[in-house]
């Protein structure tokens, strides 16, 4: 138990490390490489609670998919970062005790919840017995069945999602060269490709 | 945990809805030609049998859930329906024209529309705190996508981008909160939380999380001060967007704040009544003061909307049916209010280029006045002057909070009515006694003039029969407080 | 019904006339509203037999006005002789103007509305004298100085008419606030405003006293000075009749009817018709008399060195009510009716005359630039003629016969105030007869002093206006002879009946039948000499005129100015009150009220508003800033109260 928590206070640490290097790291390829120590972090929490499918899938599409993603964005764009920052400092303070103000307030409830020791009591029990089966079975199972409806819900936002970045971003600009894949593939080498033996030293 | 057929009933609007939405999503893709005028009509004629099929669908025990208690049925959710589906449908109508002469009538428009409000009613039949998150999540996309839908317009743009990410921070507030109640209740369904704060003591931390989740609802229905995004998206979203977000979304937020702090904190109802009167107040003082510089009309109409949801948080401060039902016969008369003005706003063009300048009404009374007469009928409805409907919103509300003994609250709505009077008054002095600017185009289109005349006769006449909305109100009301 | 209709005819007139005057087009409202009058002024003589020759007095009740604990007002027409004859005199003359401004105003743009206010305002007179008691009386009183302001102001695009019409205005109002509190007091007095019921008890409240602010006040002279201070404001007499020359800036038929003929003389009326209140109070008489012979002397003399046509009209009539007030003063009241008779006919046929001559030379009322005219405009010279005969009172025109009795009167009252309004009386009759010949000598005889072009276009008016002057003529020669037995002759106590209340010891009519036989000639010799005077100024030794007003300068000057009352009254009211009136407006209204009220709001708003858009800053950064900050102060707020 005693290596669980220091596992875990070890992942936390890094976890939040992490995160305010994103916000003030100077370079901002710097800010989403540690963005994704940030998720490997969280992963680690995940694999620690046993939740083993939801840290996988935290490894796989977060950091492989959405901070590369990112990467590419902010390396592609041309974003001034120094003159987004010039504010910072003078925002700093007002923003700080602002924070500061709301943390000291959130620790003091939660610290007095642990303490007083009624959590435990209201905490419903987990749906499917994890005992039984996996990790990935029981997210299966929860949500084809009683979260169907969000899970449905979920879908139709993720279209929305699409339609809105189609819409937004798709432009049909006459003369721009696409590539069409299909033509791509369909084409053999034989429509494109001729074979001429050259006899050695004949000349053309 | 099976899915029974009596599940899928219950959610039949949302169903056809959807599967419809997507039908039309498909139809715009595929046909070769120009199908935005198609999709817009269809999704009109879909938009109505949903409204037919959101009214008609009632749980034989006048209460229902279903998919596993998600989602909800009652004849609260069936009135808030009702209204958003009417908002939905008519500012769909009167926005073809607009888009037409704009040249940026797409079919996505109708289809974005159509999830929007399946997002609505979502929301309005949620019963659970993930329900909530989804519906509002499904909209609140569609909504971000419909600001920035005039694409190669910058304001419109930036408009879309400040709503996005100032709304992805409420929905983090929003979550944060939520997140909050199922640590300290450990349970997200509504009547579980209900249950369990019925029989406990509320921890301190659930309070917070309270907090943090009112925070997140008072950003959709443009609470003070959670509102800024307001004026600007407003301003900046093409003008037919701008009166879809400010009926249709408003409702739905409405329905599920109070659903939301009736149902599961219902028992904590001394706890949130305190936020609810604070946002009020502020609402209704900004909404006030803030619009008497405006000179942008979309922009003025921000901070009314501000100022009406104050009005009709007043209603919710009160905390008991009667504010409820005041509230819920505001939004209706809001709903008529702000889409006979918004139809107003639609017209507003000049040798074919929209205007939204105040200075553009200058003496419309002398070069359209029946315009005129409609938007000075439309302003003194929502300046509150009998006998008109407005007024009769301001009544009932108001009444609620004497009677309950929010004197003090009252009495800062009724001064906020003062105040926002000048600048409702303002237009009116506008249109009549100044020197004319140069003529509003005519005609106007017949879609626009049925909507404007029927929001007319409905403010105009509302005192006469009012029976069936307040009786309706009243007993949607009443469902909430069993 | 015949009353009914005599007095309610002119206003369906007026309301056809004014509202439906657009489609009914100028002839239309013009033929309405002269015969709806016209049929009034017939009915009106059938009135006068019944009432006035067989003795008929009688009132009609319309309805109940005012039903209030004490106070019952009634709509009520009283029909005596005095009415009679105010409502024959009233409709004819009346009758006669608006026949006349057919012709007068036919140039106009705006006739429908002209001829809505005549028969607007006589309605409001025929109100006035018909009334049964005193708040019906104040409504016709209020009524015709609302309609002659807005005949006064009838050009309302001049600035003059428009001053003018609301200097009519202001002025009236210090009298009808005397008049108001008049009635006030008689109400506190006799627990009513019915007149029938005030005379009866008026004699046992002789002696009878007000307290007020610890006051004893003699009753019946406090409300007949109050009720005289009103007659005062509308007859124009001294002190309140710097309105009347003013008034000269409406229409000439406006002067003719309302500014000479009938409104003028209200107050004469008034002081007749509540002859019984003012027999009361010989201290109330005294103060009328003076008053009236006073204002006589004054009006005649700034009369005699006036230029403008129609002001030495004006003067004139102002002049002549002088005459009328002292005849009542001396409890001559039938004298003074009697002249305000036979005044109504030859002042109407002076002024409609004098506005045929400004019709005929161009709109030029300055008579310095007249004269001559006479051949081109002979019909208008002789009744012009004919008018100044009866107003001078040559013998056996109608004011020969009610001038000399008024001064006989004065005379026969044989009091020191009578003595005073006699002597007075004579030497204004000289003054009238030789500004009335000045009047005339300049206008129409001697070399012409107008321009070629104006002379070239001299003409004679249409019949239109020259029947009604004809008529009006008639009136002016015969009315004298034929009333005068009526009037102040044997028949006088027949006539009068009960109408008029003169205390046996007061009987100056009677008195007049006995003076010495001087007294008699003395003013025919008056008149006679000032048109002899006249004529050797005017006609004989033109530059004569000029040396006396050399010589006799700062009279000169002070007859020119009008005895300086503008000029006082300016000092004394008018700067005043616009100087308290800037004091109160800038510094109290707009500096205290408007500072902390109105505009005090307004601008704490308006700053208010500037500052909430100043936090729409338009970055989302601010935005997104003030909600975590709201949220904070939710959370903060639940820190600190713990609920539930």
């Amino acid at each position: 138990m005693i290596i669980q928590g220091l596992v875990f206070y070890l992942f936390a640490a890094l976890a939040i490390a992490g995160g305010v290097l994103v916000i003030s790291a100077k370079n901002p390829v710097h800010s989403v490489l540690w963005l994704i120590v940030v998720f490997f972090n969280a992963a680690g929490l995940f694999l620690l609670q046993g939740a083993e499918f939801l840290a996988m899938v935290l490894v796989v599409v977060y950091v492989g998919a959405v901070a590369v993603l990112f990467l590419f964005v902010v390396m592609m764009l041309d974003i001034n970062f120094v003159q987004l920052r010039q504010g910072f400092l003078h925002y700093l303070p007002s923003g700080a005790l602002v924070g500061i103000v709301l943390l000291v307030e959130l620790a003091v409830v939660l610290v007095g919840w642990a303490v007083s020791g009624e959590a435990p009591k209201s905490l419903a029990a987990p749906a499917p017995e994890l005992a039984k089966m996996t990790n990935t079975e029981a997210l299966g199972h929860i949500l084809y069945t009683q979260y169907l409806y969000l899970f449905q819900a979920s879908g139709v936002v993720l279209l929305i999602a699409m339609i809105g970045s189609i819409l937004l971003t798709l432009r049909h600009r006459p003369g721009t060269r696409h590539q069409n894949i299909s033509r791509q593939v369909d084409r053999h080498p034989k429509d494109t490709l001729e074979i001429r033996k050259v006899p050695s030293g004949g000349g053309i | 945990m099976s899915l029974a057929m009596s599940d899928l009933t219950l959610a039949l609007p949302e169903l056809f809805l959807a599967g419809a939405a997507m039908l039309l999503l498909m139809l715009g893709v595929f046909r070769k030609e120009d199908s935005a005028r198609v999709v817009l009509v269809l999704a009109l004629l879909v938009l109505t049998v949903t409204l037919v099929l959101a009214y008609g669908v009632t749980p034989k025990t006048g209460r229902a859930t279903s998919f596993g208690g998600l989602f909800l049925v009652d004849d609260f959710t069936r009135f808030a329906k009702v209204l958003v589906l009417v908002a939905t449908a008519f500012t769909l109508a009167i926005s073809r024209t607009w888009m037409e002469k704009e040249e940026i009538a797409r079919f996505e428009y109708p289809v974005l529309v159509l999830f929007a409000t399946l997002g609505m009613l979502m929301m309005i039949s949620a019963n659970d705190l993930m329900a909530l998150y989804l519906g509002l999540e499904t909209q609140s996309l569609a909504l971000y996508v419909m600001a920035a839908y005039h694409r190669d317009n910058a304001r419109s743009t930036e408009s879309g981008l400040k709503y996005f990410v100032l709304g992805a921070l409420a929905s983090g507030l929003l979550l944060y909160g939520a997140s909050l109640v199922y640590g300290f209740v450990g349970a997200t369904n509504f009547e579980t939380i209900a249950k369990a704060l019925a029989s406990h003591h509320a921890p301190q931390g659930l309070i917070i999380g309270l907090a943090f989740l009112v925070a997140g609802l008072a950003f959709k229905v443009a609470a003070v001060p959670f509102h800024m995004w307001t004026p600007d998206v407003y301003e900046g979203a093409p003008t037919p967007v701008t009166a879809f977000f400010a009926i249709g979304p408003k409702i739905a937020a409405f329905a599920l704040l109070v659903r939301v702090l009736t149902g599961p904190f219902g028992p904590m109802v001394e706890a949130w009544q305190q936020l609810v009167v604070f946002l009020a107040a502020a609402s209704m003082i900004v909404g006030a003061f803030a619009a008497i510089g405006q000179t942008n009309i979309k922009r003025l109409m921000a901070y009314s909307s501000i100022g009406h949801a104050g009005y009709a948080l007043v209603g919710l401060a009160v905390g008991n049916r009667e504010g409820i039902s005041g509230l819920l016969l505001y939004l209706a008369i809001y709903l008529a209010m702000n889409l006979g003005t918004f139809g107003i706003i639609l017209a507003m063009r000049v040798k074919g280029r929209a205007v939204e300048g105040i200075s553009d009404l200058a003496g419309l009374a002398r070069t359209s006045p029946m315009m005129a007469l409609m938007l000075a009928v439309f302003m003194f409805s929502m300046a509150g002057i009998p006998p008109l409907a407005g007024f009769f919103g301001k009544l009932y509300v108001f009444l609620a909070a004497v009677n309950a003994g929010h004197i003090i609250l009252a009495l800062i709505g009724v001064l906020s009515s003062a105040v926002a009077a000048y600048y409702y008054l303002r237009i009116v002095k506008v249109m009549y006694f100044d020197e004319p600017a140069e003529a509003l185009d005519r005609p106007i289109g017949p879609t626009l003039a049925v909507v404007l005349a029927g929001s007319l006769v409905f403010i105009v006449f509302f005192f006469l029969v009012p029976s069936p909305l307040v009786g309706g109100a009243e007993h949607a009301a009443s469902v909430l407080f069993h | 019904m015949m009353m009914v209709l005599a007095v309610f005819l002119p206003l369906i007139g007026a309301a056809v006339a004014g509202f439906f005057g657009r489609f009914l087009g100028d002839k239309g409202a013009q033929f309405v509203t002269c015969a709806a009058m016209g049929l009034s002024a017939v009915l009106a003589i059938p009135v006068f037999v019944d009432v006035a020759l067989q003795h008929h007095a009688q009132t009609v009740t319309l309805f109940t006005w005012i039903d209030s604990g004490d106070l019952m007002v009634k709509w009520a027409l009283k029909f005596d002789t005095l009415t009679a004859v105010m409502v024959l005199t009233v409709s004819l003359v009346s009758f006669m103007v608006h026949v006349y401004s057919v012709g007068y105003m036919h140039h106009d743009p705006s006739i429908p509305r002209f001829m809505a206010y005549l028969s607007l305002f006589t309605f409001f007179m025929l109100m006035l004298v018909t009334s049964d008691n005193l708040v019906q009386l104040f409504f016709g009183w209020e009524g015709v100085g609302v309609a002659s302001y807005l005949l006064i102001g009838f050009w309302y695009e001049r600035p003059s008419a428009n001053a003018a019409a609301i200097k009519a205005f202001l002025v009236n109002r210090v009298g009808d606030f005397g008049f108001a509190l008049g009635i006030f007091g008689v109400y506190v007095l006799f627990g009513t405003v019915h007149l029938d019921t005030i005379f009866a008890a008026a004699a046992g409240k002789a002696n009878a006293t007000l307290l007020f602010l610890g006051w004893e006040l003699p009753a019946m002279t406090t409300l007949c000075l109050l009720l005289f201070i009103g007659a005062m404001g509308k007859s124009a007499q001294l002190g309140l009749h710097t309105w009347l020359p003013d008034a000269m800036e409406g229409p000439t038929p406006v002067s003719a009817l309302i500014h000479a003929a009938t409104m003028v003389t209200a107050g004469v009326f008034m002081v007749a018709r509540l002859s019984p209140l003012f027999e009361q109070s010989e201290t109330a008489l005294m103060v009328v008399t003076i008053v009236g012979a006073t204002t006589a002397l004054f009006a005649a003399t700034v009369g005699c060195v006036q230029n403008d046509i129609k002001r030495v009209i004006a003067y004139s009539t102002c002049s002549q009510l002088g005459y009328m007030f002292f005849a009542c003063g001396v409890s001559a009241y039938s004298a003074g009716i009697f002249h305000l008779m036979t005044h109504a006919f030859f002042k109407a046929l002076l002024f409609l005359g004098a506005g045929s001559v400004i019709h005929a030379m161009s709109d030029e009322q300055d008579i310095r630039r007249m004269g001559g005219i006479w051949k081109h405009v002979k019909v208008t010279w002789i009744l012009m003629w004919i008018g100044n005969l009866a107003l001078a009172g040559v013998p056996f025109f109608a004011g020969y016969f009610s001038k000399d009795l008024i001064l006989e009167a004065a005379y026969g009252a044989n009091s020191l105030v009578g003595q005073y309004s006699f002597w007075v009386g004579s030497l204004v009759a000289f003054l009238t007869a030789f500004y009335s010949w000045r009047l005339l000598i300049l206008t129409f005889h001697g070399k012409p002093r107008a321009d070629d072009h104006v002379m070239a276009h001299v003409h004679e008016s249409p019949p239109v206006m020259i029947v009604p002057l004809i008529v009006l003529a008639i009136g002016a020669i015969f009315s004298g002879a034929v009333a005068y037995e009526m009037f102040v002759g044997h028949d006088r106590e027949a006539f009068w009946g009960t109408a008029i209340l003169v205390l046996k010891a007061h009987d100056s009519v009677e008195a007049a039948h006995h003076v010495p036989q001087w007294v008699k000639l003395l003013p025919v010799v008056a008149a006679v000499a000032g048109i002899v005077m006249a004529y050797i100024f005017y006609m004989l030794a033109t530059g004569l005129p000029k040396a006396m007003a050399t010589a006799f300068r700062p009279f000169y000057l002070f007859f020119l100015n009008k005895w300086y009352f503008d000029e006082l009254y300016d000092f004394l009211f008018v700067r005043p009150a616009f100087w308290l009136g800037r004091g109160l407006w800038k510094g109290g209204d707009g500096a205290v009220i408007d500072g902390c009220g109105p505009d005090g709001i307004a601008a704490i708003t308006r700053d208010v508003a500037r500052r909430f858009g100043r936090m729409q800053t338009g970055f989302v950064y601010h935005y997104a800033f003030a909600m975590i900050v709201g949220a904070a102060v939710f959370v903060t707020w639940y820190m600190f109260n713990r609920v539930g």
